[in-house]
């Protein structure tokens, strides 16, 4: 189809803004009469409060407010299942928010937070996906799952028995990975203000502004038409940016006080505030015929949720769903899991549990062809995708598969005395 | 010593939301008295640049340019539910519901001119370069903006609201069969490294990276996403590491935790695939998360072609590949 337009080096709108570094970015708004609000959050793995006490925090000359759990109407939030809250009484990870404390300024809440006394009791903690998953481990999640495994995700296909009898060559191998930050360069930031028509104003960066507004009506018992969320430039996201940060609270705040929210996190706070990339234990069993042919894969992933469920069971069926590579193998057994720790929450980060699964796959392929006596180049044209394959969930890809033009276009930088650098 | 080597990675990506759920995205489109245009999405650009995609998709039906269209999005009291920015899908879905959204106002805007240009279909009618007339006689044809102005004297209106829906399939929760994705995207990566012996430093000299895309609607965007997700893959596999103990985070900072900078970004050469996506807008797929993948297992397969040794355990850092080459110079010895 010919296009002018579309195809075309247009330049971005937004560029000018943030070149000349007019953009606003959720830091970069306030409103008259504005109070801030900053989080205490939970320095244990696991515990229980068993009370908070902001007398002398509310003391301090110039505190608004010092919110809890009790402070809120429907205290959950989250992508799958609400299993999240807003500010905790059970804490299932470091970080997690308990109270949440407005003043006029930032000083000020930040020294009245100090002074706020929370009790915990301190629960054993279990930090080792595996040993989580052991039956006789304490269920973190027990009215969603009577175990710590909040997912399993079985792919059988073909008969792994024949994929073994027919295999000259077998690599097994265990790989991992670590937990990631999005390290966005942009830290959560929000303001929210109650507006002349009695509407929640949210204004903030997210992902997706009509879901904070979903999370934002539920917690704090609003119609989704009372609340507005509108998204201001975004300093970075990469799955960082999906679950609930500091949108409700700053609601929460605006909402009791009726005076506008400002909130900004540190880096520091930053880092306890969002998901992390889920680490992942692979362990990899792949058998190829001399001919290097791949004809069987058994792999099983464990991936960390750590303290509450996100997205972590799309995160793992995408990794079981991508654990054979982007090639043909007639005989499979893969089986992922997400399990619950009380390390910090797992969620989406870009390549959402496919970007690991890579490091164990295309490590596979090298070994093999190294094996086999082939080019790492060989034994993937030997194996991959076309038009009419067959994948290891059963599905026929049809339409437009170009992996073969993909490795025809690099082919000739393969070659050995390059010209790089 | 420094030792250098070469590896490939390749990858595959099932976009959208997947398994069934429904993957949805709305648009609204009016189509102004002066020839301009407004997108209203709740589609968030998070940096990516969707904003900018779909103003060239919309200018494009319209026989516009990109500058002649306004696209607001993100704001709930505004704009239509458009999904979450995230699985590789904006592009593609929110483009699709764009790309229904601005051909549906602009077929009544058709159907109009056809009958103020008496011409019995609006097949015969064209938008182009800012003109609306009949194809093949460019006597006949006025400024945009003038028939919509005229149109609205007589009371017509050319705005729209659409939606797109990707396809998806449950898979079976006993045996992983189905289809759960559509579109796959793909790509392939290589990547040459320097490896230091005496110290274990990994520097990456250079990226080739090669992704399918389906259609580039704007190749510098294209090669913005690859630069990105290049640079993020190189922190993957070397350097970022949340450090943990009893669920503490050791290393909250960005000078503890380590993320590329500019000294450690490589050349990087970002090719791309034209491989049409029959389902996509003008053939587009998308590419936000598939530009990170093969990035990993590239740099991971160079360091074995290296030195030698097979780091499974990410980041590659100093200490593991040092521990690595004294295991194989062990491994030798006996």
């Amino acid at each position: 189809m010919k296009t002018s337009v579309v195809g075309s080096r247009v330049v971005r709108e937004d560029a000018w803004g943030k070149v000349f570094g007019q953009t606003k970015f959720p830091a970069d708004v306030n409103l008259q009469g504005q109070i801030y609000a900053v989080v205490i959050r939970s320095p244990h793995p696991h515990a229980r409060v068993l009370g908070i006490n902001s007398e002398q925090a509310m003391s301090l000359a110039g505190v608004v407010a010092v919110l809890t759990a009790k402070d809120v109407p429907n205290n959950s939030h989250g992508v799958l299942f609400r299993d999240q809250p807003v500010l905790a009484e059970y804490i299932r990870m470091v970080g997690d928010p308990v109270a949440v404390v407005g003043a006029e300024t930032e000083e000020i809440a930040r020294a009245a937070a100090k002074l706020v006394e929370v009790e915990y009791e301190v629960l054993p903690a279990v930090f080792d996906p595996e040993e989580a998953m052991m039956p006789d481990a304490l269920p973190l999640h027990p009215t969603l799952r009577p175990t710590n495994v909040l997912y399993h995700m079985p792919i059988r296909r073909g008969n792994l028995q024949e994929g073994w009898a027919q295999a000259d060559v077998v690599i097994e191998k265990e790989y991992s990975t670590q937990h990631v930050d999005h390290a966005f360069l942009q830290p959560e930031a929000v303001l929210a203000h109650v507006d002349e028509r009695g509407h929640m104003v949210v204004e903030t960066a997210t992902q997706y502004a009509h879901y904070d507004r979903g999370e934002i009506a539920h917690a704090l018992g609003l119609r989704f038409s009372q609340v507005q969320v509108k998204t201001l430039a975004v300093g970075g996201a990469f799955g960082g940016r999906e679950d609930i940060s500091l949108q409700i609270m700053a609601a929460l705040m605006a909402w009791n006080t009726l005076r506008p929210v400002k909130m900004e996190n540190t880096r520091e706070e930053s880092f306890y505030s969002h998901s992390k990339r889920h680490p992942m234990r692979m362990h990899y069993k792949t058998g190829a015929t001399k001919d290097g042919k791949l004809v069987a894969l058994e792999a099983k992933i464990i991936g960390d949720a750590g303290a509450y469920s996100s997205w972590s069971i799309n995160v793992l069926r995408k990794s079981a769903v991508h654990a054979s590579g982007p090639y043909v193998i007639p005989n499979v057994s893969i089986d992922s899991y997400a399990v619950f720790t009380n390390n910090p929450y797992s969620g989406a980060m870009r390549g959402f549990g496919a970007a690991q699964t890579v490091l164990a796959y295309e490590s596979q392929m090298d070994l093999l062809a190294k094996e086999i006596g082939i080019s790492p180049l060989e034994i993937r044209l030997r194996n991959l995708f076309k038009v009419g394959s067959t994948t290891a969930t059963g599905q026929v890809l049809t339409g437009s598969v170009p992996l073969d033009q993909c490795l025809a276009k690099i082919a000739p930088y393969l070659q050995r005395g390059g010209d790089s650098q | 010593m420094k030792k250098r080597g070469i590896g490939l990675g390749c990858s595959w990506y099932g976009t959208g939301y997947g398994n069934g759920f429904p993957d949805v995205s709305s648009a609204f489109v009016e189509i102004h008295d002066d020839g301009s245009a407004t997108v209203l999405t709740g589609a968030v650009d998070v940096g990516q640049g969707s904003n900018s995609i779909f103003a060239q998709i919309a200018a494009e039906e319209l026989g516009l340019e990109s500058q002649d269209i306004c696209v607001y999005s993100g704001d709930t009291d505004a704009t239509p539910d458009s999904g979450t920015t995230a699985a590789t899908r904006q592009t593609y879905n929110t483009g699709n519901a764009v790309l229904k959204a601005v051909r549906q106002a602009k077929s009544s805007l058709l159907d109009y001119a056809a009958h103020e240009f008496s011409c019995p279909t609006s097949e015969g009618i064209e938008l182009k370069a800012g003109y609306i007339g009949v194809k093949g006689d460019s006597s006949r044809r006025m400024p945009l903006a003038d028939m919509v102005f005229q149109a609205r004297l007589k009371g017509e209106r050319f705005i729209s609201a659409e939606s797109s829906t990707a396809r998806s399939t449950p898979v079976d929760p006993e045996t992983g069969q189905g289809a759960p994705y559509w579109p796959y995207a793909f790509g392939c990566q290589m990547a040459e490294v320097e490896v230091n012996t005496e110290t274990g430093m990994v520097r990456v000299l250079k990226v080739v990276a090669v992704h399918d895309v389906g259609k580039a609607l704007n190749p510098t965007q294209v090669e913005g996403q690859i630069a990105g997700g290049v640079t993020q893959g190189i922190g993957f596999a070397l350097l970022e590491e949340l450090e943990l103990k009893e669920g503490k985070i050791n290393n909250p900072a960005l000078s503890s935790y380590l993320i590329p900078t500019a000294l450690d970004v490589p050349s990087i050469e970002a090719l791309f695939v034209e491989d049409a996506e029959c389902t996509g807008p003008f053939g587009a797929k998308g590419l936000g998360e598939p530009a990170m993948l093969p990035t990993v297992a590239a740099i991971i397969n160079a360091i074995d072609d290296a030195v030698g040794v097979r780091i499974t355990s990410l980041p590659a850092t100093p200490e593991k590949i040092l521990q690595a080459l004294a295991e194989k110079k062990e491994g030798l010895g006996e």
